[in-house]
């Protein structure tokens, strides 16, 4: 892969945030926490607003709009932020930062990020990559739920009920969502919903089984993945007060 | 006129009037649509037509700078249904909360018009029903031709037939010039709400710190009479910074007085403090520079178990959330605050 600079180190102040446009184009933020260096996607997930007018504290970056908060080091949500930040690894030669690649769809996941890299590898192992075309219908109601998806990119629409009587029940469009969780479940149940690609999409494709045995192996990701997915339920079922 | 409304959780369904805004045709039918000034400038009410017709009401709302077009983006709060409607809104929606209130249109008169300063107006609007709403809670206000604007209550009381405001002038405002041009005791305005996420509950079990810039005020003062009520100052501390230029901006400080439990500081920011405000108000005390940096300088090491109330001039307000964030380093959920200036 081509080197893509990011920008000059001096340019990051100790502490501090800089929007810069990578060669190639990309746009990033790069928070310099203490001598380390982080990159994510320039705008905050909730309403495009830059994150570089954020607030930095070294190790909590805050877009100063409505407060969303993530944890420098993983992009992880904190606080009321609802999804977490795509990151992008920095490498730092000399007094040059550059790209270091980009971060898959499980790493910036909203169930996986931030897991030991081990585990992730596992889970990635099991990962298959489908790209559909828009108006694909991934499952129905009543289909086994025996695998789980976790989005890359395009967006996936899901719908209530059957035939004509149906309502809608969302749509998913982040990289990193997962959907189709019914497959984590105890007693593999059935999907409750049908869902379709509103837009060309890729997607990883993961058997729930396989993925509760790779984390049977790794007990504090597992709780941790089991903790999210619980959150995750609870946003969907909950009314206003849960969020 | 039927509205579905596709949220990334799920699906509603409700009826708009003909005319009516989308946003509050919405929340009148307790759907906790995203918002947050209501009026036009925020950006926060976005949503993407899917099919139907919407008509602009206000082409030229500052918060269109935050929507595409090109992209069937529209400002839910200012647009109406001209057909039935399929939305998409790119947020997680849900019923508003059991025994929350319902926003609704409601009119009354306005009563008790009186200067507060030179630029401050207050009055009560006496509504023609009883209405509820949460301490910190706003309104729409409107009048003939003049579009609604945003203003937070003063006072609290369940089931009350009078709102309280403070308008303060501004030269680009078109409701406070309208309000300023002429006696209006006894006029007509229609109202809506209540709105407004940075309520105040005695259930909260937290000392508050409210820092108020100018008329920003109105909402802690709305605030303290509910805290008033239930007691609160006996079991918690309550702080309040009121932020002016000069005592001359200053109102509301009798009222201020009668909460001798609540620690009440005036922050003056364009000159010393005169000897006749410490004469004058007692149970008051003043601070010399901006109203942040007052509540910084005086709040250090006394932010445990803290929920704080922000409300002003969006400049104060982005310092004084930069100081929560930054110095007394409070969780997110403990900043409360609405943008609606």
């Amino acid at each position: 892969m081509a080197k893509h600079l990011v920008c000059r180190v001096a340019d990051v102040p100790e502490n501090g945030l800089r929007e810069c446009e990578a060669e190639g184009g990309l746009k990033l933020v790069v928070a310099n926490a203490g001598g380390e260096f982080f990159g994510f996607q320039a705008v905050c997930p909730h309403q495009d607003v830059p994150l570089c007018e954020g607030l930095f504290d070294g190790s909590t970056l805050t877009c100063h709009m409505h407060l969303w908060q993530w944890d420098v080091r993983t992009g992880a949500p904190l606080g009321i932020a609802e999804t977490p930040l795509q990151r992008y690894p920095i490498a730092r030669e000399g007094d040059a930062l550059y790209l270091g690649g980009e971060s898959t769809a499980l790493d910036v996941g909203e169930l996986f990020n931030g897991l030991a890299a081990g585990t992730l590898q596992k889970l990635t192992g099991l990962a298959k990559r489908e790209n559909h075309p828009a108006g694909a219908v991934l499952y129905r109601p009543g289909d086994p739920a025996e695998d789980f998806f976790v989005l890359d990119s395009g967006r996936v629409e899901f719908l209530i009920g059957r035939g004509d009587r149906t309502s809608p029940g969302g749509f998913m469009l982040k990289k990193g969502e997962v959907f189709g969780w019914a497959a984590l479940l105890e007693g593999t149940p059935a999907r409750i919903a049908s869902a379709r690609c509103l837009e060309a999409s890729s997607l990883l494709r993961i058997n729930g089984r396989a993925a509760l045995r790779v984390l049977e192996g790794d007990p504090a990701a597992g709780f941790t993945v089991m903790r999210r997915l619980a959150a995750l339920i609870a946003r969907y079922l909950a009314s206003s007060g849960a969020r | 006129m039927r509205i579905q409304v596709n949220a990334r959780n799920r699906g509603f369904e409700f009826d708009a009037l003909p005319g009516e805004r989308v946003l509050y045709a919405g929340l009148r039918a307790g759907i906790d649509l995203p918002y947050e000034c209501a009026t036009g400038t925020c950006g926060t009410c976005k949503a993407k037509l899917l099919s139907g017709r919407v008509q602009d009401r206000w082409p030229d709302a500052p918060g269109r700078k935050l929507v595409k077009p090109q992209a069937s983006e529209f400002l839910m709060c200012q647009c109406a249904a001209e057909e039935a409607l399929t939305l998409e809104v790119s947020k997680f929606v849900y019923p508003v909360e059991p025994g929350a209130c319902v926003p609704q249109t409601c009119s009354g008169t306005l009563r008790n018009v009186r200067a507060l300063t030179h630029d401050v107006i207050g009055f009560a609007l006496e509504l023609d029903r009883p209405r509820d709403f949460d301490a910190g809670q706003f309104v729409l206000l409107a009048t003939d031709g003049i579009a609604y604007r945003a203003y937070s209550m003063c006072n609290y009381q369940r089931g009350g037939r009078n709102l309280d405001f403070v308008v303060k002038r501004k030269a680009d405002g078109a409701f406070s010039e309208w309000l300023f041009g002429a006696n209006r005791e006894g006029a007509r305005l229609e109202a809506f709400g209540p709105l407004g996420k940075a309520t105040f509950e005695p259930a909260l079990g937290k000392n508050l710190l409210c820092i108020a810039g100018g008329s920003g005020l109105a909402g802690m003062m709305s605030i303290l009479a509910r805290a008033t009520e239930a007691r609160y100052f006996e079991r918690y501390k309550v702080w309040v910074f009121f932020g002016i230029r000069t005592l001359r901006d200053a109102f509301f400080l009798r009222e201020l007085s009668s909460y001798p439990k609540a620690e009440i500081t005036v922050a003056l920011s364009e000159e010393d403090v005169p000897e006749e405000a410490i004469q004058a108000w007692p149970s008051l005390k003043f601070e010399k520079g901006l109203v942040h940096e007052v509540a910084k300088r005086k709040m250090a090491g006394k932010y445990q178990n803290v929920r704080a109330y922000v409300a002003g001039p969006p400049p104060a307000v982005d310092a004084a959330i930069r100081v929560l964030l930054l110095d007394a380093k409070l969780t997110t959920d403990n900043i409360r605050y609405d943008k609606f200036s």
